[in-house]
């Protein structure tokens, strides 16, 4: 603690630069998916893009907030988060607050603002992991060092797959592994926690039937052309229209409503039908500059929660991107994820943006 | 470290995926999607034009409109139907109906719709309602050859006559207008409207001589009206390659105002009775059994009687213990001493009968076969009728007594025009064709070739025959078919017809087959008049009939008598 404040470095600038931009190419982006079905859906089509805007603004706002607030007191807000996290995962299932959309119960409602706890849940948990293997270092080559983890982390699932949201389940699930292999454990600790969860994916899947018939609608998509299938194929039909160089920006044709969530969980489509294989090429670029930074802010912390706070939050934004991918082109049964920095929904992109200040946060000190 | 490799191994994954995805199999994806993106609109082509052999347009083209709606992309439905149907003259509570089914991505409003309503409609530029190039069939002499023109159905394809059985030909391509809509199909803002033109059908050049046709309309309309008879028909046939010059039954109907709510009424009407139905054809068969008897001779066959020969005079003939007789009473000397030359002249009917048992089943039923009968012609045209001959096996003595002078036997008009027209012409058997020739959009024309089918007779029996017949209407019962200074043949006829297997009292077939010149004939033609109303000898019903027929022909092709 006593090096707070101290060593002031000048920071990763590139980092807030490259985050920014980001932000600001999803609006174009959100504007080119939706103006049309937001002028036919609310005669506006401009809807999408305006919100995004404000997200935009309050995100960059919390990003320079996050920047110049030092990340060490977040540590002493390890168990509110996660409280709060939980009570709000817990209030969407209180009727007259939860909002129900597409048939999952994923958002809460205050007056007119929608949140989606499950995008704070990933945060809280990285908060909390991290100021607990700050804490607990000494333990935690044994399985009972890490179990309070787990049991946060199985919780939160718990409670995010009841709404349910598979998607943002597998990101906590994968998040806990990336943070319990990051933090130092041994690697029979490791494997003896990674084999119950790779027991878990078949299981959830035959939990719930339509997850069953996602897979084979993503086996064959052209088996249901109407039904489980249509998302997957709009999707290909999308990047496949971009092909090699794109068709050019605001050239989609899938985005005339053929592709639904076009401006949030399946934008990169748009992305690859208007800017083609090599738009998308450099995107990816762009987002591995992110990690890239944030590995590096991570590895140069001398203090333990910051190193995992930093590797936390940048696995946070890693997993989503990946998954996101993964789905949209078609290499992984189709989740609802958004694409973080870009995929229309304030609650993500704000919370990103935060993240990635306090990612600069991080890299200032020491 | 391993963090960064794994990250780095997933994003080389991800793009190896979307390079796939994208370049490889992007092709393919762009294909399937071109289905959802785009909708069409037919635009009907343009369809070939029918015309005589001299390129007159007997059915031609006018353009019109069809007109579609997306019910989708509507944006007033009511006003729109309002609209529609007050410019198109339709139902508007149906129109409105038919564009508020959401579930429908398109449906058709009006098919042929005039130009000018159109131009209305389009003056309003109402959202979602468009309209493609349609064609309407128009008929340049209403009636005239309508059964054989026949008609097309109102989405422009051929339903009957040569309409239908050229359909394909005259049918051509149609086009398309593409536009790019949005998923419920509204045009999208910057829609890429793509224009595939149709492609004209062919023309079909019939055989028909217009002037010929409209000439024997005119004579089978007044002897129609004049015989009070059912119903008329004939058939005018080139003898040297059996291309069908003019076709005419009667009643008919207007092409250009068909009677489509009254389908009995329409099939009625619309029939080729000259094509598609029988009759018995009485004494013209005699043509084709004196045919078979001077062929006979000339090969040296002895049961055949010579042109010298002198048949019995006796009114009846005894055959399988039946009684067959004369029409004639044979009193007074009628009927006496004749020759094969006056038996024609006089349609004596124990004569042929003496023809046909003396060649015997076997070879009477090898002239038959070879002047087509019990088989069809192979006319261009569909539902030709196969005639009725009973099968050589089963023929009895009495049935071969009277097949000789045409009876119990049926043939189709063709069939017979077709048989005489072999008979007289050197013996050639062609194929009858109703095309000429069909015609490209360029004008080139490829023609359709006269086919010789067989050899019927020699070219010297036919002769012979032919001077025969010319003697009929010079001297005998087709007298009245006669004309000064010109070399007219022909044989009359007069059946009985037959209900439920008995004789129809007072209801006859009166028939006649000319042809002229008799040394090179060039116009047969058949006239058929079934029922006439008091007399009905085919010598004074349906010979004048032909008469007229080739004394027009004589003024339209400017013929000079022969010296």
């Amino acid at each position: 603690m006593k090096r707070l404040n101290a060593n002031k470095k000048a920071g990763d600038i590139p980092l807030l630069i490259c985050v920014f931009l980001t932000a600001c190419f999803g609006c174009l982006m959100i504007y080119s998916a939706s103006s049309y079905t937001a002028q036919v859906e609310y005669g506006d089509s401009l809807y999408f893009v305006k919100k995004q805007i404000i997200g935009l603004v309050l995100g960059t706002a919390a990003m320079i907030g996050a920047c110049f607030l030092p990340y060490k007191k977040l540590f002493a807000l390890r168990y509110p988060a996660i409280i709060v996290a939980v009570i709000l995962l817990v209030l969407v299932f209180v009727p007259g607050v939860g909002v129900t959309n597409y048939g999952a119960t994923r958002w809460i409602g205050f007056g007119g603002i929608t949140v989606q706890p499950s995008e704070i849940a990933k945060y809280a948990f990285v908060i909390f992991t991290a100021a607990f293997f700050c804490k607990n270092y000494r333990n935690l080559k044994t399985f009972r060092g890490i179990l309070p983890v787990l049991c946060v982390g199985l919780t939160l699932c718990a409670l995010i797959i009841a709404e349910p949201n598979m998607s943002i389940t597998m990101c906590v699930g994968l998040l806990m592994l990336g943070m319990i292999f990051l933090s130092g454990t041994s690697v029979k600790t490791f494997i003896l926690i990674l084999i119950p969860f790779a027991l878990a994916v078949p299981v959830l899947i035959i939990l719930e039937p339509y997850r069953l018939q996602r897979l084979s609608a993503f086996i064959d998509p052209w088996a249901s052309p109407k039904d489980e299938g249509y998302q997957l194929i709009q999707s290909l039909y999308a990047l496949g229209n971009g092909g090699f160089f794109g068709t050019g920006l605001f050239n989609s044709v899938q985005k005339y409503r053929f592709l639904p969530f076009a401006e949030s969980d399946f934008i990169l489509a748009i992305m690859g039908e208007e800017l083609g294989f090599l738009g998308l090429t450099l995107f990816f670029g762009m987002c591995g500059f992110i990690i890239w930074r944030g590995i590096r802010v991570a590895k140069n912390c001398n203090d333990r929660f910051g190193f995992m706070l930093a590797a936390g939050f940048t696995l946070v934004y890693g997993i989503q991107v990946i998954i996101n991918a993964l789905v949209v082109s078609g290499a992984i049964p189709p989740t609802g994820l958004p694409l973080p920095l870009v995929s229309s929904g304030n609650t993500s992109l704000i919370i990103t943006m935060a993240s990635m200040g306090v990612l600069f946060n991080i890299s200032r000190s020491d | 470290m391993s963090v960064c490799l794994t990250i780095t191994f997933l994003f080389c994954l991800i793009l190896a995926r979307l390079l796939y995805v994208q370049t490889i199999w992007g092709g393919a994806l762009r294909l399937k999607a071109a289905d959802q993106w785009n909708r069409e609109i037919p635009v009907i082509a343009e369809r070939g034009l029918i015309t005589d052999r001299n390129g007159e347009v007997l059915a031609g083209n006018k353009t019109t409109y069809s007109v579609f709606v997306r019910p989708n992309a509507v944006e007033n439905a009511e006003y729109a139907a309002t609209v529609l149907s007050a410019t198109l003259g339709i139902d508007a509570g149906k129109t409105l109906e038919k564009i508020s089914g959401k579930k429908i991505s398109e449906v058709t409003i009006a098919r042929q719709a005039e130009k000018e309503k159109i131009e209305k409609l389009a003056e309003y530029n109402l959202a979602g309602v468009y309209f493609a190039r349609d064609n309407t069939r128009t008929y340049g002499y209403g009636d005239a050859l309508c059964q054989v023109l026949g008609f097309t159905s109102s989405d422009g394809g051929g339903v009957s006559g040569i309409e239908k059985y050229y359909n394909s030909i005259l049918s051509g391509v149609d086009g398309e207008i593409i536009y790019s809509t949005d998923i419920v199909g509204i045009q999208t803002e910057n829609s890429a409207v793509v224009y595939e033109e149709a492609e004209k059908g062919d023309g079909i050049r019939l055989t028909i001589d217009l002037d010929i046709q409209l000439a024997a309309e005119n004579a089978m309309k007044s002897v129609y009206l004049s015989s009070k008879a059912k119903a008329v028909s004939c058939v005018v046939l080139d003898p040297q390659n059996f291309d069908v010059l003019a076709m005419v039954n009667y009643p008919s109907y207007d092409l250009n105002d068909i009677p489509r709510n009254d389908s009995e009424k329409l099939n009625l009407l619309s029939r080729n009775t000259a094509v598609c139905d029988i009759y018995e054809p009485g004494s013209t068969f005699k043509v084709i059994t004196a045919a078979a008897n001077i062929e006979e001779y000339l090969k040296g066959n002895s049961k055949a009687f010579s042109n010298s020969y002198v048949f019995n005079g006796s009114r009846t003939r005894t055959v399988d213990g039946t009684k067959i007789k004369c029409w004639s009473d044979h009193a007074n000397g009628k009927h006496a001493n004749q020759t094969l030359s006056v038996a024609l002249n006089n349609s004596c009917n124990p004569c042929f009968t003496d023809i046909a048992l003396a060649l015997g089943s076997q070879t009477f039923y090898k002239y038959l076969q070879g002047f087509g009968f019990g088989n069809v012609t192979g006319l261009d045209f569909g539902g030709e009728a196969l005639g009725m001959l009973v099968p050589q096996t089963a023929v009895r003595d009495c049935d071969l007594a009277r097949i000789g002078f045409g009876q119990t036997v049926a043939v189709s008009e063709i069939q017979l025009a077709c048989a005489v027209a072999a008979a007289v012409n050197g013996g050639n058997y062609y194929v009858p064709r109703l095309l000429k020739g069909v015609v490209a959009p360029d004008g080139s024309v490829t023609e359709n070739p006269a086919v010789l089918k067989t050899k019927a007779i020699s070219s010297e029996a036919s002769a012979i025959l032919s001077e025969m017949l010319e003697g009929v209407v010079k001297e005998g019962s087709g007298k009245h078919a006669y004309i000064e200074g010109y070399r007219v043949g022909g044989k009359t006829g007069t059946a009985q017809k037959y209900e439920d297997g008995r004789v129809a009292q007072g209801k006859y077939v009166s028939s006649f087959v000319g042809f002229f010149p008799a040394n090179s004939p060039r116009y047969l033609a058949l006239v058929i008049v079934d029922e006439p109303e008091g007399v009905y000898y085919g010598s004074t019903v349906a010979a004048p009939v032909a008469k007229e027929i080739f004394e027009d022909i004589i003024k339209i092709k400017n013929i000079p008598p022969c010296s």
